[in-house]
């Protein structure tokens, strides 16, 4: 048999798993505001629309166009969340998404004071409006940045879920902040990713945290052959396939926002586990698809995917 | 429509009327409170308040006393020949205080301080002058002569400066209030320690308390029903966060009135509490301002205006605005405004306080996320002058100079000029604390800066007497640190100097627990028995809402006064 050609390198581009994000950072990019607020409209009941503010947020200088629109307009809930969500963009790029010992206080310090410059938008966008899912969705990551305590971003987790029940952002941030590494326990944030699970719709991506609690443990392990030891437990592994079941190997699964990261986890922590059976299913079912959670956390993101991809293909 | 009282004159005192039917109940006035005294001489109005009432004895009629920031009062309720005995032995013994009485009145007053507690955020606002000053301990007891208290009496409790209010079936005969001439007097100037608001600072361990300077209006009133609707709402039932959520308004007579909120919560709960009240806050800011709950607020409010002794309730109210110049407004004209109000003027009201919040968060916790200024707890710079390093080489040093002494440590400044120095508290074993006019204070322990006597002595010769306490001697005195660690001088930066600083006893920690028990159990349920044995909601505490409904005033008591019980620890100091 001829050898198979290469596979084609992973695509860590939105916009190919989800074209509208490209769309929304022209219309953002061009200031066309109507357009995406009448897209915002448009969206279904029910719809996780955080990754409308996510995609606008990314644009670089979009922070100019949208004070202008706030100062215009001070009870613009759209304009408040956009531009809140952009300061917790440009104070991310700042802190950089390296762990804490590799940041500086330098950047620390403008990491926070971006975090406190869209907190109080943030607040007025929720005081307005608090069935506004993003605007919830943001400020569970400025609590988390500004270390506003475990009850605090479980209350906003509270009031964001009282008008969306399982909102799948809301619940993957919360789920970050209940890890010990911000201040939780390893008992709290289980018992939440199952109490997703439990929880979730059929063929929804929310049972899917289940595998973002384990990669954060493989992780919390010590990778190597201390995290594929974690992996390879029994319940472990019994609980991933259970949770795939429920989400992305469901019937019912459609890919809405998220699911490429879900389906990289499932992809990576069978991987890393040994299953290369399951491990090849997940990889068939991204294409080439990737995010850089969580391929970043197993080393050179593209080609940690190539490596793992190419070893579960060819056995699995 | 008939007035709802009337005016007349009693020897010379300005007298308000009202119809009432059973127990006659009234009061005098005076234009004089704690606001108008100085740090150094706090409590000399409370202890005349007290000598005056001495001579009452054991009478088996309720009277009593309060000593509050602008007014005082003293109460009775009584038949029309218990009353008229009451006021004119009021009147008698403030121009003959009882002197012999001084010293154990002292002791009665310390005592009482014991269960006292009104908290920080007075303190915080206005410095350590003013209306700051009901923050403080009664320091200017001690040194209190029987010339000092009767140039006090004289100067303020005269015919002129007073006002006396009842209410009953008719006006009483045979009142003979006998009070020297004076001069009526203003109020006292409102001070600032906050340099921009909102503003925050971070004390105590038991909830998130904030006060907001509105304008005194109904619609200010109903706001705080509102906001305390809204509060438990949102922190007790909804979230379970909090036990109590409350709110007061007392109004401070130029034409502010100060709206508290309170919510109490647990240790490991404060930053859910505090996060629920700053949204709480922000929705009513923006507007988003319920008509059920207006409508609530309104249908309390209207209750007390109409209940049939809604007018000679209102006499407390009226007494102190008489005595402000202010005009005494008819019960029909603020029935009229509590109907046309508004969500939209609730929303003005909430704007208003949203500008002038002072928000007391838990200790380890702060606001500048939601956008409050931290409060001063340091000066811009130190004085000039001969620098004192610590003996134990912490990083920390005062500097002393001709106008005054600078604490300092690495990126901090205290300073404490003696012309704007409130308080010089002395002990026998050489410890001074200066406390400024804007509340920060210096702790100088002469032994732990190696300050000589010479130094020590061109202190206490800068700061006029008038201005010095003496205090008893301190059972631990600090102990000189020898060497230096990270954690001593983050220590001394945190402990030696600052603000809020108040004396403290040594107590074991045994001593405190069961203080704290104690505090904790009985100071709302003597909140209650005060409220129950007194004069109920004819109560002159808060001079514009006497009418409040009896439950809702015992819970704000109750709330103001277990919260602020768990600073006793703070204010012990530990062994």
């Amino acid at each position: 048999m001829p050898p198979a050609a290469p596979l084609p390198p992973p695509d860590f581009d939105i916009v190919s798993a989800h074209p509208e994000v490209g769309w929304l950072r022209q219309a953002a990019a061009s200031g066309d505001w109507p357009s995406i607020r009448q897209y915002v409209a448009s969206l279904p009941p029910g719809t996780d629309r955080t990754f409308v503010v996510k995609a606008v947020g990314e644009v670089a200088g979009v922070e100019h166009p949208l004070r202008q629109l706030v100062h215009a307009a001070p009870d613009d809930v759209l304009a408040l969340t956009l531009l809140g969500t952009r300061l917790v963009e440009m104070g991310s790029e700042i802190r950089t998404a390296k762990g804490a010992e590799h940041v500086s206080r330098e950047q620390f310090a403008a990491f926070h004071e971006h975090l406190r410059q869209a907190e109080p938008l943030l607040i007025r966008a929720t005081a307005l409006d608090p069935t506004f899912d993003p605007a919830w969705a943001e400020r569970l990551s400025t609590a988390k940045g500004l270390q506003l305590g475990q009850n605090e971003a479980r209350r906003r987790y509270d009031r964001l879920v009282a008008a969306h029940p399982g909102h799948f952002t809301g619940q993957a941030r919360l789920l970050q902040q209940l890890c010990p590494k911000w201040g939780g326990n390893w008992d709290d944030a289980h018992a939440f990713a199952q109490e997703c699970l439990r929880t979730a719709q059929p063929g929804s991506l929310n049972a899917g945290l289940l595998a973002e609690l384990h990669l954060e443990r493989w992780l919390d392990a010590g990778r190597g052959d201390k995290g594929a030891a974690y992996l390879r437990q029994p319940h472990v592994l019994a609980e991933l396939v259970h949770a795939a079941d429920c989400s992305v190997a469901h019937p019912a699964f459609r890919r809405t926002h998220g699911w490429v990261t879900v389906q990289g986890c499932f992809a990576a922590l069978f991987a890393l586990a040994g299953d290369q059976q399951r491990a090849a299913w997940h990889f068939r079912a991204l294409g080439n698809l990737a995010t850089s959670y969580p391929w970043g956390y197993l080393g050179n993101p593209a080609q940690s995917y190539t490596k793992y991809r190419d070893a579960a293909l060819a056995r699995g | 429509m008939s007035p709802s009282f009337h005016s007349t004159e009693v020897d010379g005192i300005p007298a308000l009327f009202a119809h009432r039917p059973g127990p006659m109940r009234a009061g005098l006035v005076f234009r004089v409170g704690v606001a108008d005294e100085t740090l150094a001489s706090t409590g000399i109005t409370h202890l005349t308040e007290h000598l005056a009432l001495h001579r009452q004895g054991l009478a088996d009629y309720h009277f009593n006393g309060v000593t509050k920031a602008t007014f005082t009062h003293f109460l009775v309720e009584g038949d029309q020949r218990e009353v008229v005995a009451y006021l004119n032995g009021v009147c008698s013994s403030l121009v003959d205080l009882p002197m012999d009485r001084l010293e154990v009145e002292k002791e009665i007053l310390r005592t009482e301080a014991a269960s006292r507690n009104p908290g920080q955020l007075p303190l915080w606002r206005y410095g350590a002058q003013g209306h700051g000053l009901i923050s403080y301990p009664e320091w200017g007891l001690g040194p209190l002569r029987p010339d000092d208290v009767r140039a006090w009496a004289d100067q303020w409790f005269t015919r002129d400066n007073a006002v006396l209010w009842i209410a009953g079936e008719q006006f009483p005969a045979g009142l003979d209030l006998k009070l020297p001439a004076g001069a009526w007097r203003p109020l006292p100037p409102v001070t600032s320690a906050l340099p921009t608001t909102p503003a925050y600072f971070s004390d105590g361990k038991g909830g998130v308390l904030a006060d907001f300077q509105v304008t005194e209006s109904i619609a200010a009133e109903a706001y705080a029903a509102v906001l305390e609707r809204e509060l438990f709402r949102a922190l007790r039932q909804e979230g379970g966060w909090s036990y109590t959520a409350a709110t007061d308004y007392v109004a401070r007579g130029d034409g502010y009135a100060m709206l508290t909120a309170f919510a109490d919560a647990l240790p490991k709960k404060q930053d859910a509490v505090l996060g629920g009240f700053v949204d709480v806050l922000a929705k009513l800011q923006v507007g988003r301002i319920e008509q059920a709950d207006l409508d609530a607020a309104r249908s309390r409010l209207d209750a007390a205006l109409t209940a049939p002794d809604a007018a000679a309730k209102r006499l407390p109210g009226a007494a102190e605005n008489y005595l402000t110049g202010r005009p005494v407004v008819e019960l029909d004209q603020v029935r009229a405004e509590l109907w046309s109000l508004t969500p939209a003027h609730l929303h003005a009201v909430a704007t208003e306080a949203a500008g002038t919040a002072l928000l007391q968060v838990p200790s380890g916790h702060g606001a500048k996320w939601a956008g409050f200024v931290p409060a001063p707890t340091q000066s811009t710079g130190a004085v000039a002058g001969r620098s004192f390093p610590s003996v134990a080489k912490d990083g920390t040093a005062l500097v002393v100079g001709p106008e005054g002494v600078s604490f300092t440590a690495p990126d901090l400044y205290v300073t404490v000029r003696y012309r704007d120095c409130a308080a010089k508290l002395s002990w026998p074993d050489g410890g001074r604390r200066l406390i400024g006019t804007d509340g920060l204070t210096v702790e100088i322990e002469p032994a732990q800066y190696g300050l000589d006597a010479q130094t020590m002595a061109g202190v206490d010769a800068a700061v006029h007497p008038s201005a010095t306490v003496w205090l008893p001697p301190r059972q631990n005195r600090p102990q000189v640190r020898t060497s230096a660690t990270p954690a001593a001088a983050t220590n001394a930066v945190v402990s030696g100097s600052g603000k809020g600083k108040r004396p403290t006893t040594e107590r074991t920690r045994a001593q405190t627990v069961v203080l704290v028990v104690f505090l904790l159990l009985s100071i709302p349920w003597s909140g209650l028995a005060l409220l129950v044995t007194a004069f109920g909601a004819s109560d002159p505490q808060t001079s514009t809402s006497d009418w409040i409904v009896v439950t809702v005033f015992f819970w704000v008591v109750a709330a103001l006064l277990a919260w602020p019980a768990i600073r006793v620890l703070r204010r012990t100091r530990r062994r």
